[in-house]
């Protein structure tokens, strides 16, 4: 078995893969930050007290929840260019990803908003600081900490799912390993190359999630 | 000056406040007690509006705190509030926290309010811990902060709810100490609390609650020795006994 595993077909790929990989870099980076907006946004309106900013918001969160992001990228790649809108398949993706993303990431952010606790707010209150100055100074610095980890997590969903854009020819990391397998019909060199390659990005993020895990949950409460 | 009107409030069905009539002149303290669930915290927390009412008026220095035109900043700002968790922030430190308020809501420029945080902070004893954070500090020393926290706004008023009872006994009478030196300073003060040996030696009034109602007032001896009612006899034997 291991004797037939093709080391130098690899090598050969190599370029191909370094291309895939940083497509796929480039792709989980800027969804990420694109996604880490949507997301602010989905959430401070999503926690609003006006109903027609939150339940727009609400119905997206729940669309994007209740549905399989290869449907959604389906949709994006197929939908758009009926609308007229012409656009390339990674900005496309990006876009799916984005929105995606944005949705858990806006849960993500109303969870570590609600993790504070009550009494922080009316503290707030109490003393006379008005909503933006107790989001400001005492609720969002409290959320910080609880969200980073939950965030890099998602981070890391999010540069797995970057392979569900090999269904719509992007010439990311699964793209390659698929195009290994085309041409010289070897899945297994193609695809634990691949599988290296994710697991790098993973453990790098892992490192930064623990990390912060122990820095940034600090002072808890009482 | 605080004043209660016909006050009614209801959670759901339950009748927390019932028909509360009360004035409490200025420079007051008035103790309020009663058994738990008789509605004490709700009492005080309808003063600066951390609840809202609905049948009647509550009016403090002029203002009708439930009025939708009131400026509830000015009024907060006049009235303090402390609560038997502390609620310090955790993310800043002890100056950060008594400075909070008097920056933003008063906006006192940065170095006047520090000036102010640090005599606060002195007045309850803990000038060395102005760079600790709470998670740092005992309970007792907690509450002093949040005391002193309080002080920098210089509330006209001050409400208390259970500020001791979360405290190891050992504790207790630092906070106490703190609060019997406010008592003699003039300031309003409403302090929900079972300790008899602080209303004895400061209040002005005590105030026994059952039901959401207000079953009897009076000085602090007459009521503890000699209370008028079967309840507020009930309840001060099991306090007794504790
Ligand atoms: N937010 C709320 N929603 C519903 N019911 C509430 C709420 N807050 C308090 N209550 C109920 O109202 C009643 C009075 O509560 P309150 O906290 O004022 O009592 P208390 O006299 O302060 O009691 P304790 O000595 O236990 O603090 C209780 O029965 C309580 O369960
Ligand atoms: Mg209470």
């Amino acid at each position: 078995m291991l004797t037939d595993f093709n080391f130098r077909v690899i090598l050969e790929y190599m370029p191909l893969f370094l291309e895939g990989l940083k497509h796929t870099v480039f792709i989980a980076i800027i969804a990420l930050v694109l996604a880490l907006i949507t997301g602010i946004i989905a959430c401070a309106c999503r926690i609003s007290r006006f109903k027609i900013l939150r339940y727009p918001v609400i119905t997206y969160i729940e669309i994007i929840r209740s549905t399989p992001l290869l449907v959604q990228i389906y949709f994006f790649y197929f939908g758009l260019p009926t609308l007229g809108v012409s656009v390339p398949e990674i900005q496309t993706g990006i876009i799916a990803l984005m929105l995606n993303s944005g949705a858990y990431i806006a849960e993500i952010i109303r969870a570590g908003i609600k993790s504070v606790d009550q009494g922080q707010i009316e503290a707030g209150l109490s003393s006379g600081l008005n909503y933006v100055q107790r989001m400001r100074f005492i609720i969002l610095p409290q959320a910080f900490g609880v969200t980073i980890p939950p965030l890099l997590g998602q981070a890391i969903v999010l540069v797995k799912d970057t392979a569900l854009l090999s269904l719509i020819s992007v010439a990311e990391l699964t793209r390659s390993g698929q195009t290994l397998t085309s041409e010289r019909f070897m899945p297994t060199e193609a695809f634990l190359t691949v599988a290296f390659f994710y697991m790098c990005i993973y453990f790098g993020l892992k490192t930064l999630a623990d990390w912060s895990q122990k820095k940034l949950i600090f002072r808890e409460a009482y | 000056m605080i004043e209660f009107k016909g006050v009614n409030k209801w959670f759901g069905k339950l009748h927390v406040l019932a028909e509360i009539n009360l004035f409490i002149p200025k420079g007051e303290v008035l103790v309020i007690c009663g058994p738990s669930g008789s509605g004490k915290s709700t009492l005080i927390r309808c003063i600066n509006k951390l609840e809202p009412i609905q049948e009647g008026e509550i009016i403090v220095n002029e203002m009708s705190v439930h009025k939708p035109s009131t400026n509830l900043t000015k009024l907060r700002g006049e009235v303090g509030f402390v609560f038997q968790q502390f609620h310090l922030y955790p993310n800043m430190t002890v100056l950060q926290n008594i400075m909070l308020a008097p920056i933003h809501v008063k906006k006192i420029a940065k170095a006047d309010a520090e000036k102010i945080a640090r005599e606060k902070l002195e007045r309850v004893g803990l000038s060395e811990k102005a760079a600790a954070y709470p998670i740092q500090l005992s309970g007792g020393q907690q509450q002093r902060v949040a005391i002193a926290r309080n002080l920098a706004m210089s509330p006209e008023i001050m409400l208390f709810d259970e500020p001791t009872s979360a405290l190891d006994p050992e504790m207790i009478g630092e906070v106490l100490d703190v609060m019997v030196g406010l008592a003699s300073e003039g300031i309003t003060m409403c302090v929900v609390t079972h300790e008899m040996g602080f209303a004895k030696k400061v209040a002005h009034r005590v105030l026994f609650m059952d039901e959401g109602k207000i079953i009897e007032t009076g000085k602090p001896g007459a009521f503890f020795d000699n209370p008028k009612t079967d309840r507020a006899a009930d309840f001060i034997s099991k306090i007794l006994t504790h």
